[in-house]
């Protein structure tokens, strides 16, 4: 662990003092409001709109419906271009946006959604993924409309003809024949629910088109995936539209990509007015969620304890767009791999439209349901063969170097060592717990980053030694601004305080391609590797023609330059350079993956993990889990900011907690019948464990500055199965599906009981 | 949503709030927190063009002990009713029972009268109420009546309160020597699945026990067959006396499943509850025996 002392980042006190400016905090000059009317049928053909009335009401300006947009490019998408702007002609899940209104208030935008009506004729629907695949479903698309290297890499895979979206298929070795000859084959089958993201803010955006083009205030985690979908949308060029990012109250995939931006940009379209929509927590419910899956896990095992095949089969339910879940998809299959030796593999992953909330990103993605799945099914095999799990696992650990699969790059950290230290961690604590008995469980999660390496950043190093760091990373939550701050005040040489980093603007911040996926600390770190290379390069040349030094003798140093012991402020060196005492050097760092000799091309950039170890009381009566304490440990290469490094760890397990013991999103009859924060429970501090230990492992073995990798999305992982695990060990009850309701729970025990 | 635009009347004392009532009819809704009303205003489930805002009716408010009986004025908030000395000192099982209610927010600004005129069914009070034998007092201009506590709720969101009556007080038993109550409730959402009362009276060296359900139907539930079954049993055979007793009767409350929990787990929970309600009320019994000797 780090021996620096801990400083507080800059940000945390104007949070917790209120003065952090959110985008509902942004009032733009002329600015109306809207709201929107959603759909109240799972699958209905609109027939007709009426809105007159709504527009006879004082202070409505203006009503959107899917008839404006035709003049648009209507339909968008990351990976599939499914989704109108706004519903035409049909709506396909409950709370799908069918009209918005524009007024000068939030109060009457409300007032006059309930005066517009809109005439649908239902038609049949599917929530269900399994049923969504059956011949005889209802098709949620009857096309399906790929783009290819959009701004994902490669192309989603749809079946014609079917509600499948996305269909991905791997294989190495013989699967069926390694079956055959293992001493014994397990398979069960695993269940994850759909989840919300809660970030806290709900989803937020203001557009305004003047003649200087579109300039939108983003709740978008990927601001440059925003700029590039508005200006296909408005057939704009890229240069016309502006994305500004504020601070952002949470994102966890549920703002990336792109979510409300073209909504909120149409209505300002039609109004010709900036327009600002910020939606409630209960309509963000209804605007993205996690993918739920089903997953068959086969595994084929030695009695020896050594794994000789594994199949994963993943079905995921997608929802009503297909937003990013292929990538989801295809992640949930890779995830399920796990950090073991398997000479024969076999993935396949199908994710379907359904009548429900767009499935999307969310932390990690496919990476806990795929955890879940394969840690679950660890301890199963264990159990059977009277293994200790642990050692079970140990058996067929990976040790860094050795390939998780052979065409991707090999593993870059030591699970053995994240587990052993969980595992002593562990015993620490419940030695010193003098409370009832407590169970152990334990699981390893390890994820491919789906980390695109195109990033870039401006340093504007000023003549008085103060550095702007100009990016399009967005502040979420996660702390990147102090990351980025001090990663530049390192690269740099100079102290913290003279560096700021600006607020997220496409118009002066060059490409990134998004925050998320645990890149932006790594990726911005090494453009601005890349940037301070540059400046280093321009200071020494101008040293050496106003000082007539070797440029290879000029260093920097605390607020300028050093050559041996001479020493020049940047005021000085400068001032001699440009003839006054004023200008700035500025540079750009690049990241592609073409960068650093290629080394950035293999998949993944690195490996994500998490070690995460539990220990659990259960009330037999109700079914009650109480999570007692807790370790999460992970190889993050390096901690630059350890007060949010451990922040994100503690998060991300917390969050963990959540699809592990009470979140999931219920339909009946198409609607979602728990869609607000009261019948849908996110853990509070009551659920947090007692004792949380985060082990940050500081093995300098990433590929960003100092060895530093990304993170924040690992420790979510192992929660799930390492509680059911647990539940296992301590209560010989073992359930594949989530969450780990007290009812389930309880008649897991009554079943076992009446066995 | 937002609210509906109302107009807000923040009448000082009874007469004027019957006053206002009198003039606006089905239009006003009287409240106090304001925790179950605005949200059901905002959801659009109520409308009202009205809303008398009854906090500085100096008549409603205070918490004090009148002969036997504490008095909890209407305007009392949970956090007021859990951290007061007279309710912790003279019905300390309501006292705990306040403090567990929702969260900090709704317990700061919801009060105990609201939340009974209400009569949301997933809610801690009425079922401790009942157990304690507890007394509404309801005003209206043409003056004053008791209404039992057990008898107050009629059905989920329907209550023995006229349109034009408002609860004045909550009248509760002073929890005498020999005598103990306790709830407990289970639930993995923000309300409770399932509430248990007990209350344990020992009289002349024989115990009598009082025992009620909470949330698990649309109405608190007394469970007079347990009640009947053990009565006069002491204490401590109650762990022989009292399970099957229990499960039988919670096998058999009506419920509906819902995202509360299947039916049959609630009435699990019904039973499992009652008997830990029952084991702490008679061990508050004992010590409040002691402490009073």
């Amino acid at each position: 662990m780090s021996s620096r002392a801990p400083v507080t980042p800059s940000d945390y006190i104007d949070k917790v003092t209120g003065r952090t400016e959110y985008i509902t905090d942004v009032e733009v000059p002329g600015m109306v409001h809207g709201k929107i009317l959603r759909s109240p049928h799972p699958h209905a053909v609109i027939k007709s709109i009426d809105a007159s009335a709504a527009l006879e009401m004082p202070g409505v300006i203006a009503v959107l419906t899917g008839a404006d947009v035709s003049a648009l490019n209507n339909h968008w998408g990351l990976y599939l271009k499914d989704r109108p702007v706004i519903a035409i002609d049909r709506v396909r899940y409950v709370g799908e946006p069918v009209a918005m209104v524009a007024a000068d208030d939030e109060r009457i935008a409300e007032e006059a959604l309930e005066a517009i009506s809109v005439d649908y004729e239902p038609i049949p629907f599917v929530t269900d993924a399994a049923e969504a695949i059956e011949a005889s479903a209802p098709l949620v698309h009857e096309t399906h409309d790929t783009v290819k290297d959009f701004y994902f890499k490669g192309e989603a895979k749809p079946v014609a003809g079917t509600n499948i979206f996305q269909h991905y298929n791997y294989e190495h070795g013989d699967v069926e024949k390694a079956f055959a000859q293992a001493d014994r084959c397990f398979e069960a089958k695993y269940e994850f629910p759909m989840v919300f993201h809660y970030a806290m803010e709900p989803h937020c955006v203001i557009a305004s088109f003047d003649s200087g083009g579109l300039t939108v205030w983003s709740c978008g985690q990927s601001p440059t995936a925003v700029q590039k979908v508005l200006s296909r949308v408005f057939g704009m060029p890229l240069a016309r539209i502006r994305i500004i990012s504020p601070n952002v109250g949470g994102g966890f995939g549920g703002k990336a990509s792109v979510k409300i931006d073209p909504l909120v940009a149409a209505l300002a379209w039609k109004t010709h007015r900036p327009v600002r929509v910020c939606l409630s927590i209960s309509e963000s419910m209804l605007t993205a969620r996690r993918l739920s899956a089903s997953i068959r896990v086969k595994t084929g095992v030695r009695n020896d304890g050594a794994i000789l095949a594994k199949s994963v089969s993943v079905l995921m339910n997608g929802g009503a767009y297909a937003d990013t879940g292929p990538a989801v998809a295809v992640k949930a299959a890779n995830r399920a791999i796990g950090p073991y030796r398997i000479p024969n593999l076999k993935l396949e992953s199908t994710a379907a439209y359904t009548n429900t909330v767009p499935g999307a990103a969310f932390r990690s993605i496919g990476g806990p349901q795929a955890v879940w799945a394969s840690e679950s099914q660890m301890d199963e095999i264990a159990e059977a063969l009277g293994l200790d799990p642990l050692e079970f696992r140990n058996r067929n650990l990976l040790r860094r170097g050795e390939h998780v699969r052979p065409d991707l790059r090999p593993i870059d950290v030591e699970m053995g060592e994240a587990m052993d230290i969980a595992t002593r961690e562990m015993a620490q604590l419940r030695a010193s717990d003098s409370g009832s008995e407590t169970h152990r469980g334990t699981a390893l999660g390890i994820s491919d980053p789906g980390i695109m390496a195109v990033s870039s950043v401006l340093l504007r190093l000023k003549i008085d030694g103060s550095v702007a760091v100009v990016s399009n990373s967005v502040e979420i939550g996660q702390g990147v601004r102090e990351v980025l701050r001090r990663l530049a005040a390192e690269q740099l040489k100079q102290p913290v305080d003279a560096v700021e980093v600006l607020t997220p603007d496409t118009a002066i911040a060059p490409f990134d391609w998004g925050t998320g996926a645990s890149r932006s600390s790594l990726m911005m770190g090494l453009a601005i590797a890349d940037a301070a290379a540059d400046i280093r390069r321009q200071i020494a040349e101008i040293a050496a023609i106003v000082l007539e030094v070797d440029p290879q003798s000029v260093e920097l140093c605390e607020g300028g330059i050093a050559i041996g012991n001479r020493k020049k402020t940047f005021s000085e060196l400068l001032h001699a350079y440009f003839g006054i005492d004023s200008g700035e050097l500025v540079s750009i760092g690049r990241v592609s993956p073409h960068s650093n000799a290629g080394k950035l091309t293999q998949a993944p950039l690195f490996w994500e993990t998490a070690a995460g170890q539990c220990a659990v009381a259960v009330d037999e009566d109700t079914g009650e889990i109480s999570v007692r304490h807790y370790v999460s440990v992970a190889d993050v290469g390096r901690v630059v900011n350890r007060a949010a490094a451990e922040g994100q760890d503690e998060g991300a397990t917390i969050m963990g907690l959540g699809h592990t013991l009470s979140e999931e999103l219920v339909y009946q009859d198409g609607q979602p019948v728990n869609a607000t924060m009261i019948d849908y429970h996110v853990p509070t501090i009551d659920e947090v464990p007692e004792n949380f230990v985060t082990v940050l492992i500081e093995s300098g073995t990433g590929p960003g500055p100092g060895g530093m990798r990304g993170m924040g999305e690992g420790a979510i992982l192992p929660v799930a199965p390492a509680v059911a695990n647990a539940l296992a060990e301590g209560y010989g009850i073992r359930i594949r599906k989530l969450p780990l309701t007290p009812e389930r729970v309880w008649r897991a025990i009554r079943e076992r009981k009446e066995r | 949503m937002f609210l509906i635009p109302f107009t807000h009347h923040r009448p000082v004392s009874l007469d004027e709030v019957f006053e206002t009532l009198a003039k606006h009819g089905d239009d006003a809704a009287v409240y106090a927190g304001g925790t179950e009303l605005l949200l059901a205003l905002k959801a659009r489930v109520l409308r009202y063009e009205h809303l008398i805002d009854l906090k500085r009716v100096k008549e409603l408010s205070g918490i004090r002990i009148e002969g036997e009986e504490l008095v909890i004025g209407a305007l009392a908030t949970h956090h007021q009713i859990a951290n007061n000395d007279l309710v912790q000192a003279h019905v300390p099982a309501y006292a705990a029972l306040s403090e567990e209610i929702a969260n900090i927010r709704v317990r700061a600004a919801g009060t105990l009268a609201g939340n009974l005129a209400f009569a949301e069914p997933h809610s801690d009070p009425p079922s401790l109420l009942s157990a304690m034998d507890a007394t509404l007092i309801l005003v209206s201009s043409g003056g004053k009546r008791g209404v039992p506590m057990r008898e107050f709720i009629l059905s989920d969101f329907t209550t023995a309160r006229e349109e034009n009556e408002l609860i004045a007080e909550i009248r509760i038993p002073v929890t005498a020597a020999g005598e103990g109550f306790a709830y407990r409730k289970f639930g993995h959402l923000e309300r409770p699945a399932v509430g248990a009362s007990a209350g344990c009276v020992m009289r002349g060296g024989k115990p009598s026990y009082r025992l009620w359900f909470g949330a698990i139907g649309d109405r608190p539930l007394h469970a007079k067959e347990i009640e009947d079954a053990i009565a006069g049993v002491p204490a401590a055979s109650l762990p022989e006396a009292l399970p099957k007793v229990a499960r039988d009767f919670a096998s058999g409350i009506s419920t509906a499943s819902d995202l509360h929990g299947s039916a049959d787990y609630k009435q699990h929970l019904a039973s499992v509850l009652i008997q830990r309600a029952l084991a702490a009320a008679c061990e508050a019994a004992q010590s409040r025996g002691a402490a009073n000797a």
